[in-house]
């Protein structure tokens, strides 16, 4: 079963990986000229013959020229796997060599995205830690060879271990069916999917909207925008099916980013690991082992709570600075009470946290976010009355202001923390409820912030950092911090446990 | 809380550490390198003043050598309040910093948590052979440990320290 052999001399990917970086590539010009090819379509019939002649042999000549390109990109991409060590070698012209240490592989994840999928490669992502270039991928790997390489990596990396390969006698702990899908995406957050769908449409727009400005046609798209604003506010039934269309929009734009995303869930828990499927166009394939979880956050909100689902998000260590949330974040839905209960067993198996006692923010804490808000308040109908002049705008105060009290009150009633011998758990959210446990051994670093407020009401704000960020717990008692920061610490330095 | 009650009685007490201050000379450093700032801008401000039509014909031209005059006052009264809080303190098993005048900060670090240990030299420190020493573990950089303003040989004894223990 030992495939060592296989990479022990330098191996290329699948010869079908030449369709995958093409496709790219061209995907990546195209990304780039869109614009240029729309003109071209709206303008085709005023060209002459002989320029059409040029324009399309000029985009036969970057067709074959990327073809060549994707040719010795394949050709020079070289992966062997010696002493321990991951070897990559790659680049056409600029020769690049990386060579990784098992230890330092963090997960090694499969994904196919729709060519991927087509031809039936598989992609092979290897992450790693402590270093700026966090991800190499692989293109393109027929399942067996993925499967060999994964199997050789993960097998030196655990010598001990066993790896078992019987997927078929598992049964998944979890799997979400087209319909169930549907019902988890009406209970999604409808208005963050609005706003993203209206922010990507905007975008767009924009972009077409500066295009058409620079060759001196801005009225195309202008008719679309220009509406006269009375008019709008003075038809309360404009303002009605408005709505109604903006609502179905949100729901139709959650519905397809659950199933963009979250198509064919399959949770598989092996030995210390999850096994985690999902995605339509892209699917992805991720191993997670218990280990290098550092968090987990279960949230749901009022109508998940009343159909019995909410959503379980996996955070992982990242390294350097990796701006992208995503990368660290593993999120899986429609989970119900026994899964959940499944998955929170797994990770922390110590006793549960429900017998403790529960802890609230002081209520300073509330205190300072009205003040902060009622600020923000004054200073924008400051803003309003000053730039335009209209009193009218300040009926909007009807609905923003009982609006943030609402918010804030929720936000102040939703958030405590409770804590057993091994594990924190911290509450939070205003309509949706985010509870998150953190096994004390998985802090990096911990501090202590107090203003000068603060410290008149004797309460601070405690910053636990962990390898997937920081977690705070607003204004807690002063002495109670200093004694969860020295347990907290304690725990830190006495864990034989490795955080990764 | 059954530990809060008997194991919490045995434990290390951040509050009850001795702290140790950072090296006096910093406090020079920390003017020095606010006037040599504040030069500059007085003198760019000055430049335009000269040159520029527009800057001149401001009415409030002055106002904001007074302004920048005042920032600079308020940044050497901070510096002068908030240096004595300037502390650190080494244990067994971590590293501990604490500072700040309007918000009150103190950061622990367990050695076991280090990834590495760097010490940087910025020019005027180098004047009085002052370093800080920066202290990296996993996760977000941004939110680590700086010891600014001790003794270079002082700096390079921790980071000695700090690595053995982490390799002990």
């Amino acid at each position: 079963m030992v495939n060592n052999d296989l990479f022990a001399d330098f191996s290329k990917q699948s010869p079908k990986g030449i369709v995958v970086i093409y496709a790219k590539l061209l995907f990546k010009a195209f990304k780039a000229t869109w614009i240029l090819l729309i003109i071209f379509i709206q303008r085709f019939s005023k060209f002459s013959e002989e320029a059409l002649v040029y324009i399309y042999a000029g985009i036969g000549i970057f067709l074959v020229f990327f073809l060549i390109r994707a040719y010795f990109i394949y050709k020079n991409f070289l992966f062997k796997i010696d002493n321990g060590q991951f070897i990559l070698k790659e680049g056409v012209l600029k020769k690049n060599n990386t060579s990784i240490s098992f230890d330092r592989i963090q997960n090694i994840n499969f994904k196919q995205n729709l060519i991927q999928q087509l031809i039936n490669v598989y992609e092979v992502s290897i992450e790693t830690a402590g270093s700026k270039d966090t991800e190499i991928a692989i293109k393109a790997l027929s399942y067996d060879k993925a499967q060999a390489l994964k199997t050789a990596l993960s097998l030196v990396r655990k010598k001990t271990k066993q790896i078992e390969l019987c997927d078929e006698q598992h049964k998944p702990l979890l799997k979400i069916g087209l319909k169930e899908l549907f019902k988890v995406s009406l209970t999604e957050n409808h208005l963050q999917n609005l706003l993203v769908f209206i922010a990507l449409v905007f975008g767009v727009l924009q972009q077409l909207n500066d295009v058409f400005k620079g060759i001196g046609k801005d009225d195309v798209l202008g008719n679309y925008t220009d509406v006269n604003p009375t008019d709008i506010f003075n038809s309360l039934i404009f303002f009605i099916i408005l709505m109604l269309i903006l609502f179905v929009i949100g729901v139709l734009s959650s519905f397809v980013r659950v199933l963009l995303f979250h198509f064919n869930l399959t949770l598989f828990i092996k030995d210390d690991s999850f096994d985690i499927t999902q995605g339509l166009l892209t699917k992805k394939s991720i191993i997670l082992s218990k280990a290098k979880v550092q968090s987990i956050t279960i949230s749901t909100n009022p109508i998940k709570n009343k159909l019995g689902i909410s959503f379980v998000t996996f955070k992982q260590a990242v390294s350097g600075k990796v701006k992208k949330q995503q990368h660290k974040l593993i999120r899986i839905i429609g989970c119900k009470v026994a899964q959940i209960k499944t998955i929170k067993e797994l990770l922390y198996v110590e006793n549960s946290v429900d017998d403790e006692t529960t802890y609230t923010p002081d209520s300073y804490y509330a205190l300072r976010m009205y003040f902060r808000s009622a600020m923000g308040i004054v200073i924008l109908n400051g803003i309003i009355l000053f730039l335009l002049k209209d009193v009218t705008w300040l009926w909007g105060n009807m609905f923003v202001i009982p609006l943030t009290f609402v918010l804030i009150h929720l936000k102040y009633k939703k958030a405590f923390y409770q804590f057993n011998k091994e594990l924190l758990l911290i509450g939070k959210g205003r309509v949706e409820t985010h509870i998150t446990y953190l096994p004390f051994f998985k802090v990096q670093n911990i501090k202590i912030n107090q203003t000068i407020f603060q410290k008149r009401k004797k309460v601070v704000n405690l910053v636990l950092q962990t390898a997937s960020g920081k977690i705070t717990l607003p204004c807690v008692e002063e002495n109670r911090a200093i004694t969860l920061y020295n347990y907290i610490l304690y725990k830190v330095e006495s864990s034989k446990e490795s955080w990764m | 809380m059954e530990f809060s009650n008997i194991e919490i009685l045995q434990l290390p007490d951040i509050s009850k550490v001795t702290f140790k201050r950072i090296h006096k000379d910093y406090l020079k450093v920390l003017i020095l390198s606010s006037l040599t700032l504040f030069s500059v801008l007085f003198f760019i401000v000055f430049l335009l003043k000269m040159n520029v039509e527009e800057v001149r014909m401001f009415p409030y031209v002055n106002y904001i050598y007074l302004i920048l005059l005042l920032v600079f006052l308020v940044l050497i009264i901070a510096f002068g309040i908030g240096f004595s809080r300037r502390k650190y303190a080494l244990r067994d098993k971590d590293v501990t910093y604490k500072s700040g005048v309007l918000i009150k900060k103190i950061t622990t670090v367990p050695f076991s948590r280090i990834q590495h240990v760097e010490i940087s030299e910025a020019p005027i420190s180098r004047l009085f052979k002052l370093a800080s020493l920066n202290v990296f573990t996993a996760g977000d950089s941004s939110n680590d440990l700086v010891i600014k303003g001790i003794k270079k040989e002082e700096s390079l004894k921790i980071k000695e320290f700090i690595n053995q223990q982490i390799n002990g």
